[in-house]
C-alpha cells in the first residue's frame, strides 16, 4: 500500500503542528509561534500561506483554550474588550502590511520576536501580584477576582495603567496580524510586567483576545487567497491533539526545568529566520 | 462599606477589597456561561463540520484546494455535496466563533446593565467587521 503524496504532506503537517502546539502549550505561548517558522524554514511554505494558516490555527486553539479559562474566571472580559480594540486594530493593520510585504521583511520581523521570545523566557520572573491596597482607584472598573486552586484562595487585583496596556496591545496586534501568532507572547508578560495582573489572569485574558485578534488577520489573508486548506486542517488537526498532549505533559514536567532548551530551540528558529531574510539557509533546510 | 450592592464589615481592608472584586466579578455570571456555552458549541459544530469534509473528501477522493472558495462561494459549493465547501465551511465557522462571542459579551454587558463595556464590545465588534468586510469583497 502507498500513500498519495497529497495525504504524505497532509500527515507531515499535522505532525509538525502537534510538536508545534506541544512546545507552544508547555511554554504558554501558542503553536503559531514554532508553526510558522517550521513550516516556511523545513517545508517551503510561502510566508504568507504559513501566517494564514498559523491565524487560523491560532482561532481555533482559543477556542477550546477559552472555554477552561471562563469556567474557572481566570478570563476579565472587562479588561479582555478594553485591550482588544487597540489588538484587533493593530491586527488589521499588520495584516494589511503582511499580505503585500516583501516575505523578508517577514522572516526578519519573525526571527527578532523569536530571539525576543527566547531571551525574555531565560530571564523571565513572574512579578508576585498582592491584593489591591483599598485606595487603588478603578475609574474603569477593570478590577477582578478569582479562585486559585493553588492556593486555595480568592486572588482580586485591580489592573494599573490601562493606557500602556492600550499602547502595548496595539503593538503587540500588528506583530500578530503580521505574522500570524496570537500576540500572547507580548501581552502575557505586558498584562503582568506592566498592568499589574495575575499571570493566571493574564494567560486567561490573553487565550480569549488571541482568538478575536487573530480572527482581525484570518479574514484580511482570507480575503487575498492566502488560507489554504491542504494546510490549515492537518494543522487544526495537529495543533488540537498536540495541545491536549502539551498540557497534560505541562502538568507532569516542569516546563521552566527545561526553559534553556526551548530557548535554545526558539533561538535556533529566530537565528534561521533573521538568516533567510538576507537570503541565507542554514543546513538542513528548505 | 458598600460598593456593587454588597456590604461587608468587619474584615481585614484587603479581604474587603478582594470580596469586592469577586462580588463584581461574580456578577458577570451570566456573561461568563453564555461565552462559555459560545466557544463549547462553536467548536463541536466546527469540528463536526471539518470531519465530514474530510470524510466526503476520502470517501470521493476529492483532493483539497489550495486556496479556500470566496465566501460567497461557499454555500454553493455545500450545496453540491463539495468536500472542499463543507471544509471551507468548516475554517469560517470557526473564524466566526470568537465573533460571535463578541456579540455575546455586548449583550451580557447589556443586559447587566454595563453600557460602558456593551459599547467597547461594540466597537471590536465593528473593527471586525472592517476586517469580514474585506474578505466577503474578495
Amino acid at each position: 500500500m502507498t500513500l498519495s503524496p497529497d495525504l504524505v504532506f497532509s500527515l507531515e503537517i499535522g505532525a509538525v503542528a502537534a510538536v508545534a502546539a506541544i512546545l507552544g502549550s508547555m511554554l504558554g505561548l501558542g503553536g503559531g509561534v514554532f508553526l510558522v517558522p517550521i513550516l516556511t524554514l523545513f517545508f517551503g511554505i510561502d510566508p504568507k500561506f504559513a501566517v494564514g494558516a498559523s491565524a487560523v490555527v491560532v482561532v481555533t486553539n482559543s477556542v477550546v483554550g477559552s472555554t477552561n479559562h471562563l469556567r474557572i474566571r481566570f478570563t476579565n472580559p472587562r479588561l479582555a474588550m478594553l485591550l482588544q480594540i487597540a489588538t484587533a486594530t493593530g491586527a488589521i493593520a499588520g495584516a494589511l502590511y503582511g499580505v503585500v510585504a516583501d516575505p523578508r521583511v517577514i522572516y526578519g520581523v519573525f526571527g527578532a520576536v523569536l530571539v525576543y521570545a527566547a531571551v525574555s523566557m531565560v530571564a523571565r520572573r513572574e512579578r508576585t501580584v498582592t491584593a489591591p491596597p483599598p485606595d487603588t482607584p478603578d475609574p474603569l472598573r477593570l478590577g477582578a477576582a478569582y479562585r486559585d486552586p493553588a492556593i486555595r484562595a480568592e486572588v482580586g487585583y485591580i489592573p494599573v495603567k490601562p493606557g500602556w496596556g492600550l499602547g502595548v496591545g496595539a503593538g503587540a496586534g500588528v506583530i500578530s496580524g503580521m505574522l500570524g501568532v496570537g500576540g500572547g507572547v507580548v501581552m502575557v508578560p505586558a498584562m503582568n510586567l506592566l498592568m499589574r495582573v495575575p499571570v493566571k489572569a493574564a494567560v486567561g485574558t490573553s487565550t480569549f483576545m488571541v482568538g478575536i485578534t487573530s480572527v482581525a488577520t484570518a479574514f484580511v489573508f482570507y480575503s487575498q487567497g492566502f488560507i489554504d486548506p491542504t494546510l490549515v486542517v492537518p494543522a487544526i488537526i495537529g495543533v488540537f491533539l498536540g495541545g491536549q498532549i502539551g498540557s497534560r505533559l505541562t502538568r507532569r514536567i516542569r516546563a521552566q526545568r527545561l526553559a534553556l532548551l526551548f530557548a535554545l530551540i526558539l533561538l535556533y528558529l529566530g537565528a534561521s529566520l533573521l538568516l533567510r531574510a538576507f537570503g541565507i539557509a542554514m543546513p538542513g533546510q528548505a | 462599606m458598600a460598593t456593587d450592592d454588597i456590604e461587608i464589615t468587619g474584615a481585614e481592608p484587603i479581604e474587603v477589597e478582594t470580596a469586592i472584586l469577586a462580588a463584581r466579578t461574580e456578577r458577570l455570571t451570566p456573561l461568563y456561561d453564555a461565552a462559555v456555552k459560545t466557544f463549547v458549541w462553536g467548536f463541536r459544530i466546527g469540528a463536526a463540520l471539518l470531519a465530514l469534509g474530510v470524510a466526503v473528501a476520502l470517501l470521493k477522493g476529492e483532493p483539497l484546494g489550495r486556496e479556500a472558495d470566496p465566501i460567497a462561494a461557499v454555500l454553493g459549493e455545500v450545496l453540491a455535496g463539495n468536500a472542499s465547501g463543507v471544509i471551507d465551511l468548516a475554517i469560517l465557522w470557526f473564524m466566526l466563533t470568537p465573533v460571535a462571542a463578541t456579540i455575546v459579551a455586548a449583550v451580557s454587558f447589556w443586559r447587566l446593565g454595563d453600557r460602558r463595556y456593551a459599547a467597547l464590545s461594540l466597537t471590536v465588534l465593528a473593527i471586525l467587521g472592517v476586517s469580514i468586510a474585506l474578505a466577503l469583497n474578495r
